[in-house]
């Protein structure tokens, strides 16, 4: 059973009088424990696609089945924001962390929103995914007391901390240098293989495809080209 | 909602000098609404107080004749009692009534002396002495002197007035004046008190003399111009009224007379009491502006936000939460802002309630239309605290919804994507 499925999925935007396609006629299947990568040029649709799997936008036309019986385009915006709490998780490029928050609590935000868990356990979660990105002994640092690599892996432990199945990454490495980008990457990879999440990464950077199992192109808001499996043809 | 709360409460330290610029400009306007209250209420109960003890009492009792020849002082239409059985009976039957405290009559006429060849203009007061000093806070405003006496040809004089008479405590004065046969006459009385009322209008023109030699000189015996009631608050007068016609229907002088509240015997009071409308409704709109310092800010903090809104959205917070994040902090400015301008508006009240503030050469221009104490003392009360502090908190809440509301509706693609 696939994770995600797309059906002829379109986005239009209306800029004034004039309709602009950002995304036209997408159909797609996403399995559960993917790790792929979206890629394609400037203003090919990337993130209008990726916005529309993670519900931040909803399509003008076409369906999304998540888990194959919930159709995702049919939900409210209350609705689509629960969904997201429980089942998404998002690394954006700029890493997003609240300032005043210490990178524990930026990582607790994902949980504190979630009925049910206790503080015993919010904190158990969260300091064993800090640890997991190599963050222990940071816990207290504000977002300005940490570098670059350093925020992203907390970005990274705020999108996995609740155990979510699907992992949206929107160009997580575009602001890192290529030794943390690696770093980030081996831990995206790591967490993959460990919990099983499934990842979809936009990029356009060829250091991030390379990680990818399954490579997905997109030109002008349509897939041009979808291949999985290992040693992949990454495009340089 | 403590998370909601803890974040909104860190988010206000993120921009400190913003933080404390809305907070102080709500801290102004809510200390300037408590000191404006509470100097308008000084003011106003100043004047009511003054209106009630020189003028009209709680309630007036006056010949139906007499309400549109008051000016005039004219002693054709004067109140004598019921069937003519004299103003004191009148006066000792309404203390019997139950919400009357104090009746007293007032034999009020026109006079004058002529010192040399100038000629000035005064008013007479016939009154009971001990009345009116339970009526009026006269025995605080001597300035030599006693009161006068019943059945004693004395006279006690305003300050002003005796000094450009040019006579001085002990000396005989002789005054002039018309009585109710409408003949000239004059009489000597000696002067036994001066009284400072501190109000021009009273000071330069007013003397008292004895109730009885009032009577006598204007030959209308047992009678007086009128009726002074006082009851135990002001806002008492319109339950009394019919009480008091009821007596008067009762001993076949309904009518006769006319009983007005102090609120009919002065429409200026009326206006008063708008005037206190239209300056809550000023109050409001200068918290309003302040208001508006914390929109601006809000808007401000929003726009700096958005990506981080687009965050928050996307990790599944909801518009709600996001609005009472955003209404948290608004909030939290609007009740420190307040509380701060509450306690040092009610300080700065407090000290000038003592102090006072000394109006004298504006009220020298206005007392003669106006009794206005030339020193205002603003009334200091925990109620107008309460009230501000209440008034700056709920309106600053009220305003800062506009931003939030618009934080809250932002479509988390889109703020996302905002640089």
């Amino acid at each position: 059973m696939s994770l995600l499925k797309l059906k002829n999925v379109e986005k239009v935007y209306h800029q004034g009088k004039i309709d602009v396609p950002a995304i036209r006629g997408i159909s797609l299947e996403i399995e559960k424990g993917e790790f792929t990568t979206i890629f394609g040029p400037s203003g090919s649709g990337k993130t209008t696609l990726l916005n529309i799997i993670g519900c931040l936008d909803k399509p003008t036309d076409g369906e999304i089945y998540y888990e194959a019986e919930k159709k995702l385009s049919t939900l409210t915006k209350n609705e689509l924001s629960n969904f997201r709490r429980y089942n998404l998780g998002f690394i954006f490029q700029g890493h997003n962390l609240i300032p005043v928050l210490t990178a524990f609590e930026n990582v607790e935000f994902a949980i504190r929103i979630i009925d049910g868990i206790s503080k015993k356990e919010r904190r158990e979660k969260v300091l064993d995914i800090l640890n997991s990105v190599g963050l222990e002994g940071l816990e207290d640092r504000r977002p300005n007391e940490l570098s670059g690599g350093q925020k992203q892996r907390v970005a990274i432990a705020r999108a996995l901390v609740k155990n979510p199945k699907l992992v949206l990454a929107d160009e997580p490495t575009a602001n890192l240098d290529s030794e943390n980008s690696q770093e980030v990457l081996n831990i995206m990879l790591k967490m993959n293989k460990k919990l099983g999440t499934t990842f979809i990464f936009s990029t356009h950077d060829p250091q991030v495809m390379e990680y990818a199992k399954r490579l997905i192109e997109i030109r002008d808001g349509k897939v041009t080209h979808d291949e999985q499996g290992e040693n992949l043809d990454v495009p340089h | 909602m403590k998370f909601l709360m803890t974040l909104a409460g860190r988010n206000l330290f993120r921009n400190k000098m913003r933080t404390i610029v809305s907070i102080t400009a709500i801290a102004i306007a809510v200390m300037v609404v408590v000191f404006a209250r509470g100097l308008v209420i000084g003011v106003l109960d100043s004047s009511f107080s003054l209106y009630v003890q020189y003028d009209s009492g709680h309630i007036k009792i006056i010949d139906e004749d007499y309400e549109n020849k008051t000016e005039l002082l004219s002693l054709k239409h004067y109140v004598d009692g019921f069937e003519g059985n004299g103003v004191l009976k009148m006066a000792d039957r309404l203390e019997e009534e139950e919400g009357v405290q104090l009746a007293i009559p007032r034999l009020k006429f026109g006079a004058m002396a002529s010192p040399g060849e100038e000629i000035i203009r005064m008013m007479g007061w016939g009154v009971i002495p001990e009345s009116e000093f339970q009526f009026t806070k006269i025995e605080t405003a001597f300035e030599q002197g006693r009161m006068v006496k019943m059945g004693k040809r004395e006279i006690v004089l305003g300050s002003g007035l005796i000094s450009s008479l040019n006579k001085k405590l002990g000396d005989n004065i002789t005054i002039l004046y018309k009585n109710s046969f409408d003949a000239f006459k004059g009489s000597t009385f000696k002067i036994v008190g001066v009284v400072d009322h501190y109000l021009p209008l009273i000071n330069n023109r007013l003397f008292y003399i004895p109730l009885d030699q009032a009577q006598r000189i204007l030959i209308m015996e047992d009678g007086a111009t009128e009726v002074l009631i006082k009851t135990k608050s002001m806002g008492e007068a319109e339950q009394v009224k019919p009480i008091i016609q009821q007596v008067l229907g009762d001993n076949e002088s309904r009518d006769k007379y006319l009983v007005q509240t102090w609120s009919e015997a002065n429409p200026t009071l009326k206006l008063f009491n708008i005037a206190k409308y239209i300056y809550n409704i000023i109050y409001i709109l200068l918290i309003l502006l302040a208001g508006v310092v914390v929109i601006n800010t809000m808007i401000m903090i929003v726009k700096e936000r958005t990506q981080e809104i687009g965050m928050m959205s996307a990790l599944g917070l909801k518009s709600r939460e996001i609005l009472i994040i955003f209404i948290i902090e608004g909030t939290f400015m609007g009740i420190v802002g307040s509380f701060l301008g509450a306690v040092s508006g009610s300080i700065f009240t407090k000290y000038l309630s003592i102090h006072g503030i000394d109006y004298t050469e504006a009220v020298g221009v206005v007392s003669g239309e106006f009794l206005m104490n030339p020193t205002i003392y603003p009334v200091f009360n925990v109620e107008n605290m309460i009230f501000s502090f209440i008034l700056g908190s709920v309106i600053t809440t009220l305003t800062c919804i506009i931003p939030a509301r618009r934080a809250a509706k932002l479509e988390p693609s889109e703020a996302l994507r905002d640089i």
